[in-house]
């Protein structure tokens, strides 16, 4: 069953219980009081309902069931007949076997025979009172009516917002819990360390389970492409024929959102560059009309949206030579390099192949802000191409991510971001408030002597050099304000001197995939709403090196 | 610019089919009214190219939100939808200005044939 159909039948059986609640009760009224209008129209109006979705489901004794009541109530509705004797007993009867059957849906088994019922129903609405009402209930079906429970749906609607708010305290929790299995291994008590492998597993388990409510399917976004290939290619001249494939592969929602522009990007590209002409594809011996694939399937852990065309290809040569006229590289380094990586070339920030501007792609900006988006999401751009033949673009995406509160700060015109749980407080500091001790530079913070140190010497310096010996001569002179956001971690105050303060956000973090992953300052990257990447600060590492290099 | 539709059903299993097929095909679902008052209130709003419109609303008849929707819009595009078994309305729907009628259970092609065909045309019965 795809994942649409999945979804189909479940809001088909949330109402279709509803609808036997409701026609139950509707049921009732109407037997106290025969003439009342509104439980006849709602009873009328149910059974359409029911018949329409059960016969787009494929269930078809439901739907006639529901067809034949639909006309009984009908008939009454147009004063044919009274809501009396034989037909009270059936309609009863009959909805009780419409409840049977909607339950039997849900649990994936066969309903029982429903001809006796339908030929008695038939019956009454030829006029014919039902001398043999339909058998009274065997034992069996006795004994599960009086099993039976009150039903609610078994579905229910979240709105994005919350799942977010779910996945950022999961992710606290599991930070806390990290933590907490640290502090017990240093503590190295066996009560305390067993319950902490315990929370270990549980948090595990229910961070995954919160991942899985957030899957989609790709087709959330796949969905869209036809209408944008149909744009491009009216306003390029060229005919495409575009095949969807994988719309039920499950991901991540936030990891469909953050790509979003990224495979926009590549889509236009496709159609804009990879494809030709009409004209020159039958040049080229051709079809006229030129294909492109956008699929998603999953492979492993990943999953992979690939967007196929079967145009020009990529000129290698091409490449190569517009690398060396861009200074991006030497002409025999050029020439050293195979097919792979002349194309990775492409995915270099300023390359652009578009020999004419056009509104669709080709403004400089390019591939390379695709390769940043997949990079923070901690998933890889592949290319494979064949000149004449066409160019396979492949995003490989991890299928989860999570989400954390985070500072956004400023140095050198970069953005970092300091995730909110190891963030203590931020000030904007005169100069007279900073005295100079043992070549450190201190502050006095709820009378506690807290360091300060310019985030710019923790990240650049070097091997096991210590940092320079500060003075306050160091200051400003310029009367400015030092910017200074106090971190802490093990109960340790450290004030990291930046050049300003963005904002705070939720930031989606990806941990860094090799080599980078020996870098230890840096806990992950994210993708900054601007498509600007950003990398998330290690408060540990930083407090750790710190300490290690204090003059 | 997509074309927008409004999409009048009580039920949300019919309304969330309607949606994927309409979505799917690229038009724009600006609203989902599940009674007619909504489907009165989202057309004054939304403005959209079609609706499609249920005949049996659980308020009141889709007949009389029909003609409720005329007199606000002259022009609105209007394709009424329903089960087998209510002919009659539905041809009283097509003398009140609706354009055409998609039958339920109905297939991603006639729905998207008929909602093409309605939106293509001039305003007279497809």
């Amino acid at each position: 069953m795809t994942a649409r159909e999945q979804e189909y039948r479940e809001l088909f059986m949330a109402e279709a219980l509803e609808y036997y609640d409701a026609m139950s009760r509707h049921l009732s009224e109407l037997e106290r009081n025969p003439q009342d209008v509104g439980a006849l129209n709602e009873l009328f109006r149910l059974m359409h309902n029911l018949k329409a979705n059960a016969r787009a489901m494929g269930f078809v004794d439901m739907g006639e069931v529901a067809h034949k009541m639909e006309t009984l109530f009908g008939q009454i509705r147009g004063n044919e007949r009274t809501f009396t004797g034989s037909l009270v007993t059936l309609t009863f009867r009959a909805v009780d076997i419409l409840g049977n059957m909607i339950r039997a849906v849900g649990a994936g088994q066969d309903s029982a025979d429903a001809k006796p019922l339908l030929e008695n129903l038939e019956q009454l609405i030829q006029g014919q009172e039902v001398v043999e009402a339909t058998e009274a209930p065997t034992e069996e079906e006795a004994d599960a009516d009086a099993a039976r429970k009150l039903e609610l749906s078994d579905l229910v609607y979240i709105p994005v917002k919350k799942l977010d708010n779910l996945l950022n305290l999961v992710g606290e929790l599991v930070i806390d819990r990290d933590r907490i299995l640290t502090l017990a291994a240093e503590l190295g008590h066996p009560a305390l360390q067993a319950t902490a492998r315990h929370l270990f597993r549980i948090s595990d388990d229910l961070q995954y389970s919160v991942m899985d409510v957030r899957l989609v399917g790709a087709g959330v976004l796949l969905n869209k492409f036809p209408r944008v290939v149909r744009d491009v290619a009216t306003a390029e001249g060229k005919q495409v024929e575009l095949v969807l494939a994988g719309q039920d592969v499950q991901i991540d929602r936030n990891v469909l959102q953050l790509i979003t522009d990224a495979l926009l990007h590549i889509v236009r590209n496709a159609v804009s560059h990879g494809l030709e002409t009409p004209e020159a594809r039958q040049a080229a011996g051709k079809r006229a009309t030129g294909r492109l694939i956008i699929s998603a399937l999953t492979e492993r852990d990943d999953v992979l949206i690939q967007v196929q065309d079967d145009g020009r290809g990529i000129d290698t040569e091409a490449v190569r030579k517009k690398a060396v006229r861009k200074g991006m590289i030497t002409t025999e380094a050029a020439a050293a390099l195979d097919e792979q990586e002349v194309w990775a070339l492409l995915f270099e920030p300023g390359f652009s192949m578009a020999d004419k501007i056009t509104d669709i792609s080709g403004r400089g900006v390019g591939l390379d802000v695709v390769k940043l988006a997949i990079d923070s999401l901690g998933g890889r751009l592949r290319v494979n191409s064949e000149l004449g033949k066409g160019t396979t673009f492949t995003l490989v995406l991890p299928t989860s991510i999570a989400v954390k509160g985070a500072l956004l700060i400023e140095l050198d015109e970069r953005a970092y971001a300091v995730p909110l749980l190891h963030t203590d407080t931020v000030l904007a500091l005169p100069n007279d408030q900073v005295f100079a001790v043992g070549g450190l530079l201190m502050t006095h913070i709820q009378e506690e002597n807290v360091p300060l140190v310019p985030l710019r010497q923790l990240l650049y310096s070097e091997g096991d050099e210590l940092l320079p010996r500060a003075t306050r001569s160091d200051l400003p002179t310029d009367g400015s304000l030092l910017q200074v956001l106090v971190v802490s971690y093990n109960n340790r105050r450290l004030g990291l001197i930046i050049d300003r303060f963005l904002r705070q956000q939720n930031i989606v973090v990806k941990s860094l995939s090799k080599p980078l992953d020996t870098i230890d300052l840096f806990g992950g990257v994210t993708l900054l709403g601007s498509g600007q990447l950003c990398l998330v600060l290690d408060v540990p590492a930083l407090t750790r090196l710190f300490l290690a290099k204090r003059p | 610019m997509n074309k927008r539709i409004l999409i009048v059903d009580d039920s949300f299993y019919m309304r969330t089919m309607l949606k994927n097929m309409l979505t799917d095909a690229g038009y724009d679902v600006v609203g989902e009214a599940a009674n007619g008052q909504q489907a009165l209130e989202m057309a004054v709003a939304t403005t959209p190219d079609l609706i499609t419109l249920d005949v049996i609303l659980p308020d009141n008849t889709g007949l009389d939100v029909l003609k409720g929707i005329r007199q606000q819009q002259p022009d609105a595009k209007v394709v009424m939808c329903s089960a087998v078994g209510q002919e009659t309305i539905v041809n009283e729907a097509i003398e009140n200005g609706a354009l055409a009628y998609i039958v339920k259970p109905f297939s991603e092609e006639r729905v998207l044939e008929i909602v093409g065909s309605a939106l293509q045309g001039d305003g007279s019965p497809v």
